[in-house]
């Protein structure tokens, strides 16, 4: 119990430093720290496969190609003044309600106890084998599907930064100053191949 | 309050995240600050679905360890997502030089 109240602690903190933060690579940031703290719950949750995915793919090469874009924009403080002042009170008060809301029906109604017999009997190891047997088995077809998904997403990355280029090149030699375009956003692939 | 966690405190916390993540969605003008709390509302539902997964090891190993593999595809389906949604706000920024999504607005009614 004090494992999760410290974890939930430093989740939540987190997840309103990313709200909160007007400092883009600060709530880039914040959001890391509740990504590793994610991690650390799957293993108290007994997935520990889960979690050493959540620290390469999460933590590792997603929030590293956020902070990248992030850093590549030069992104300033976020503007503060909201565009419709009704905006953010409504925001709060209806995340209020969807916690509120969540809590109220789970304590009126909680499920069955944990039974440590039966966990002791399913998650054994890191939980590679059983994960791998599901992946392969009644879920082959979202697996394939998932291929597919990231090669359009390759392409699609590639596409679309690509394209970009040759336009402003086109434009420069228009104008007389031909020079190459630096190579833009070189990761991006690279991220997809590490998740795949 | 001693023995295991319950399931119910995780998908509270879970919960909290969810709509952590929404006001973030709704509140933030930056759309690469939006984003990232689209990433934190995948996070919360990977969460429960995690703690689920260990609640319904008493209907064994296939129906338990599906959950954990949900969030597998969960993990693969973001990675795809964010290179193509970081490609696309890259090119708008070279287009209008700025990520605002109020400055996006052409589209709506």
């Amino acid at each position: 119990m004090l494992v999760f109240a410290v974890l939930a602690t430093v989740m939540l903190v987190g997840a309103l430093g990313v709200v909160l933060i007007p400092n883009p690579v600060h709530a880039a940031l914040s959001l890391v720290g509740t990504l590793l703290t994610l991690a650390i719950a799957y293993v108290v949750l007994n997935a520990p496969f889960l979690a050493a995915i959540q620290v390469i793919v999460y933590a590792g090469a997603i929030m590293v190609l956020f902070l990248f874009v992030i850093m590549l924009l030069n992104l300033g403080d976020e503007n503060p003044a909201p565009t419709q002042p009704w905006i953010r009170p409504a925001a709060w008060i209806t995340g209020g309600l969807v916690i509120a809301g969540v809590a109220t029906a789970l304590v009126t109604n909680p499920g069955p106890a944990l039974d440590p017999t039966a966990i002791a009997a399913v998650f054994q190891g890191s939980g590679v084998e059983q994960v791998a047997d599901q992946l392969f088995g009644p879920f082959l077809l979202s697996f394939h599907l998932v291929g597919v998904l990231l090669l359009t997403g390759i392409v699609a990355a590639v596409g679309l930064v690509q394209q970009r280029a040759t336009e402003t090149d086109k434009a420069r030699a228009a104008a007389g100053q031909a020079g190459h375009m630096p190579p833009e956003v070189p990761p991006m692939p690279s991220v997809v191949e590490d998740a795949s | 309050m001693t023995g295991p966690v319950p399931t119910e405190a995780w998908v509270i916390l879970s919960a909290a995240l969810f709509a952590i993540g929404g006001i973030g969605v709704l509140t933030r003008r930056s759309a690469i600050l939006v984003f990232l709390s689209v990433e934190l509302m995948l996070n919360a539902a990977n969460l429960a679905l995690v703690a689920y997964a260990k609640q319904w090891a008493t209907a064994g190993v296939s129906v338990a360890m599906s959950g954990q593999t949900v969030v597998f595809v969960v993990l693969a389906i973001a990675a795809a997502e964010v290179a193509v949604g970081l490609g696309i706000l890259v090119a708008i920024f070279r287009d209008r030089l700025s990520t605002d999504v109020d400055v996006l607005s052409e589209v709506r009614l």
